[in-house]
């Protein structure tokens, strides 16, 4: 083998690939969607762009970010994660229960516990061979049920506000503390899975599990992860919900399973997994919570709110999802 | 396009129309120009070759023809009438059907209701299913094509050869759509089958001339030339000639596939006389069992091709599965360079430097929506970083220069994987088990199946330099004649056992004959 016999040069002089105008403004559509509901908002309600009524949104956002950013995860490896919400209000529950002994590591104890939970979910899922959809769908009537029977289904008032009160500041007197945590909780996240293989796995288990397992990914190390981050991540929220509320109550977060996947799919992540990312679930979260927030400030009946809240939530839906990534609507 | 329904003035079909005529057929992808005006004529009651490489816009073109994919340019005539494509229902109301590759059956319904699924006419009144018809209907297309097959078996028990049976008989209801003889489309209908069943299929394909026109696509040039009346052959999607069947040469067409004379060297013998000084041999199984397989001893040297053959069911594929890690073992030992091979999982073989290339590349081999890079890189993560971060520009030149040294032509290292032709999908998947330079062992399960001559030799190519290079390699390959062409040692296995071996140096090959009888 003196020479190297595959060193032929390739007979066509490689096309440079650049992505369509149709394409770059694909990948935009979440902020588009974002801006241009805003635009609306403000054209019906010119009352409406003010700093305040956008601080009190992005507010109330934060906990609806953070679980849609760790449920991403989930879907992006394919599976889904139900019981974000249900486990989002146990663990309201819990640190009420754990504040007054543990004191300011109730936190970080929330947010390990809540990631443990998830981690089992995910080894229920891997292991067993059950779909994500059933465990987690389990795991959500579980966690309910729990946090009733804990809660002497009732709230549980915090014992003390001081540990909870570092997430109802402002930074620079504007910008609410819980939203910039959920912010530089997408970007670590985002950050981590862009620079190390993560991605690369997270992506081929979500579009081709089986095709990744033979070419080595870590297939179910990777869900497991994904679970847990998603557990953890409704930990986070559950702190943010208890540091508003000043109680915990076992249902405080129910409320909050069905936003938390339109956000997902609003961001144009795809259902079927593969497809999407964290930054779009933001987006995505921001419009369904100008909508929650937005319809009745700019004075529509609450009967007609739903309905409206609905469409546009499929219309942008049909804005977001890049249909040539996603080869199989389901 | 103010002309949509016009008679053919005839000047290029005299007598009567062609069943389907295409001119000047255009259509352009992102960086890709799959089809660059091609022309084609369809005869009445005639098979007609469609020949070219991976590439060549064979895919397209049929595509266009059942409605598909919208051509950029040009026309498409159906019996002297200009008609305009847009969904597969459009194409069957002229007559046109195809029994596509991968087959488009449903797994979990009967035969009779894959073969009326989408036109159930009489099968359904009030939107209840009448079984009793349904399944006469389907009945009556299974004799058309004289096939025994029960219209009730679910068709997820059938055999391949059986459903690709039951696809045709599908098809074949467009008959009832228009009053001329229908054109059915046939693409790569060989791929899978076994010897026998091609027999059965060109059988059937001969009936079909007698009511319909036939296009068979297949990329081996025997077959087409066998069962066709007359070859087109297409070339970087333009038309380049073409022959009738009658007296051409599998080399001629070849050379008008490829543009030039093929190398006669077509399996690339290995020319370095291997050294026969004992030593231990790289890959060691004993007594490897499993599900499927029994009692399996195996060894491969360093630079060693090893084939496997065997029949459907010889249990071949699992081994090689088995060697990989992903699937289970009930009893054996299995030994690399001198240490023992867990076979706990994929990860633990792809970390002992055992690579896979699994038979089914779209679906297990590649992850389709990703890009060649990231697919280039999938398994060795460590070759694109430092330490556990990723970086790009690592990537980029690792993947570059793997596009440029295996000639993989795509139009750039971020294009989605699906998007190439097979032959270069299957050189990204090659070249995954390469770019950390670690592999000792390589598995190939069907590593050519559905490439065409100029892939294949490119394969075997790469084959045979990994294998000068040190690579221990076991192959189970597409045909008894690539088995003998690239293996140096043959292991013929049946019913789960190996039962017996074939030395295949160079020089001194066994026929297909001398390996068929011990095979059965």
């Amino acid at each position: 083998m003196s020479t190297p016999v595959l060193a032929q040069p390739a007979p066509d002089a490689p096309v440079v690939h650049r992505p369509t105008v149709g394409q770059r403004l694909t990948s935009f559509m979440p902020v588009i969607a974002l801006v241009v509901l805003l635009a609306a908002l403000t054209i019906a309600d010119p009352g409406f762009l003010t700093l305040s009524s956008l601080t009190a949104a992005v507010r109330t956002a934060a906990p609806l970010i953070v679980l849609a950013a760790g449920a991403t995860v989930v879907v992006l490896c394919g599976g889904i994660d139900l019981s974000i919400a249900a486990l989002c209000s146990l663990a309201t529950v819990f640190f009420a229960l754990w504040l007054p002994d543990l004191g300011g590591a109730t936190t970080l104890a929330i947010i390990a516990a809540t990631g443990a939970i998830g981690a089992l979910q995910g080894v229920v899922h891997v292991l067993l061979r059950i779909p994500s959809f059933i465990v987690t769908l389990g795991g959500m009537s579980i966690f309910a049920a729990i946090a009733l029977v804990i809660s002497d289904a009732g709230p549980i008032p915090l014992s003390d506000r001081d540990s909870t009160k570092w997430l109802t500041l402002y930074v620079a007197g504007v910008l609410p503390m819980a939203f910039v945590v959920a912010l530089v909780l997408v970007a670590v996240v985002s950050l981590v899975l862009k620079l190390t293989p993560l991605e690369s796995w997270v992506r081929a288990t979500g579009y081709s599990e089986s095709a990744a397992r033979l070419g080595g990914a870590p297939v179910d190390l990777v869900k497991i992860g994904a679970f847990t981050l998603s557990g953890a991540c409704a930990g986070l929220a559950a702190v943010m919900l208890v540091s508003r509320n000043f109680s915990g109550s076992p249902t405080m977060a129910d409320n909050l399973l069905l936003p938390a996947v339109a956000a997902i799919v609003v961001g144009g992540t795809a259902i079927t997994g593969g497809h999407g990312s964290l930054w779009r679930s933001l987006a995505g979260a921001l419009v369904v919570t100008l909508l929650r927030v937005g319809l009745p400030i700019v004075g529509v009946p609450s009967a007609y709110e739903q309905i409206l809240y609905g469409a546009i939530i499929v219309a942008a839906v049909a804005l977001t999802l890049d249909r040539s990534k996603v080869l199989i609507i389901k | 396009m103010t002309t949509d329904l016009q008679t053919d003035p005839g000047p290029r079909a005299p007598g009567s129309p062609a069943a389907l005529e295409v001119r000047g057929l255009v259509k352009h992808y992102p960086g890709v120009k799959a089809l660059d005006g091609v022309d084609l004529v369809v005869r009445q009651h005639e098979v007609l070759g469609l020949a070219g490489e991976n590439g060549a816009g064979k895919s397209t073109l049929l595509k266009a023809l059942v409605g598909l994919v919208r051509p950029d340019a040009g026309e498409i005539w159906v019996r002297g009438e200009k008609v305009r494509l847009r969904s597969i229902m459009d194409a069957a109301d002229h007559g046109i059907g195809m029994v596509f590759q991968e087959q488009s059956l449903v797994p979990n319904l009967t035969a009779a209701e894959n073969i009326v699924l989408g036109s159930e006419g009489p099968g359904v009144r009030r939107g209840v299913y009448r079984w009793r018809t349904m399944r006469a209907l389907a009945q009556e297309q299974l004799d058309k094509i004289g096939s025994h097959i029960d219209p009730l078996a679910r068709t997820d028990t059938l055999s391949f050869a059986d459903r690709q049976m039951v696809e045709i008989a599908k098809v074949l209801r467009i008959e009832e759509r228009t009053s001329h003889p229908p054109v059915i489309i046939l693409d790569e209908p060989t791929s899978v089958l076994e010897s026998k069943e091609i027999d059965t299929l060109f059988t059937q394909v001969r009936r079909l001339r007698e009511f319909a026109s036939v296009v068979f696509v297949s990329h081996r040039l025997d077959e087409v030339l066998d069962v066709c009346d007359r070859v087109a052959v297409l070339r970087g999607g333009q038309s380049v000639g073409e022959v009738p069947a009658e007296g051409a040469a599998p080399a001629e067409l070849h050379r008008m596939m490829i543009g030039s004379t093929g190398a006669d060297d077509h399996y690339h013998d290995s020319a370095a006389e291997r050294s026969d000084e004992p030593r231990r041999p790289r890959l060691e199984v004993r007594g490897l069992s499993g599900k499927t397989f029994r009692d399996v001893d195996l060894d491969v040297h360093a630079g060693e091709i090893v084939g496997i053959v065997g029949v459907h069911g010889s249990g071949r594929e699992d081994v090689c599965r088995a060697l990989f890690g992903a699937e289970p073992t009930t009893a054996g030992e299995v030994v690399l360079d001198g240490k023992k091979l867990e076979l706990s999982g994929t990860r633990a073989a792809c970390a002992a430097g055992v690579g896979y290339v699994p038979a089914e590349r779209k679906t297990e081999g590649m992850v389709g929506p990703m890009s060649v890079a990231d697919n280039m890189t999938l398994t060795k993560q460590q070759a694109r970083c430092s330490g556990p971060v990723v970086r790009p520009r690592k990537q980029a030149s690792l993947v570059d220069g793997w596009i440029e040294r295996l000639s993989i032509r795509t139009p750039h290292r971020g294009t989605a994987i699906q998007r190439l032709s097979g032959g270069n999908q299957q050189k990204v998947v090659l070249a995954r088990w390469l770019v950390a330079g670690d592999v000792r062992l390589l598995l190939l399960d069907h590593p050519t199946r559905g490439l065409d001559i100029g892939a294949r030799s490119e394969v075997y190519r790469l084959m045979r330099e990994l294998a000068n290079s040190g690579v221990a390699t076991v192959l189970l390959a597409d045909s008894l004649e690539e088995a003998i062409g690239m293996s140096d040692r043959i292991i013929v296995m049946s019913d789960g056992r190996a039962t017996k071996e074939v030395a295949a140096p160079a020089g001194g090959k066994p026929t297909p004959l001398d390996l068929v009888k011990e095979m059965v």
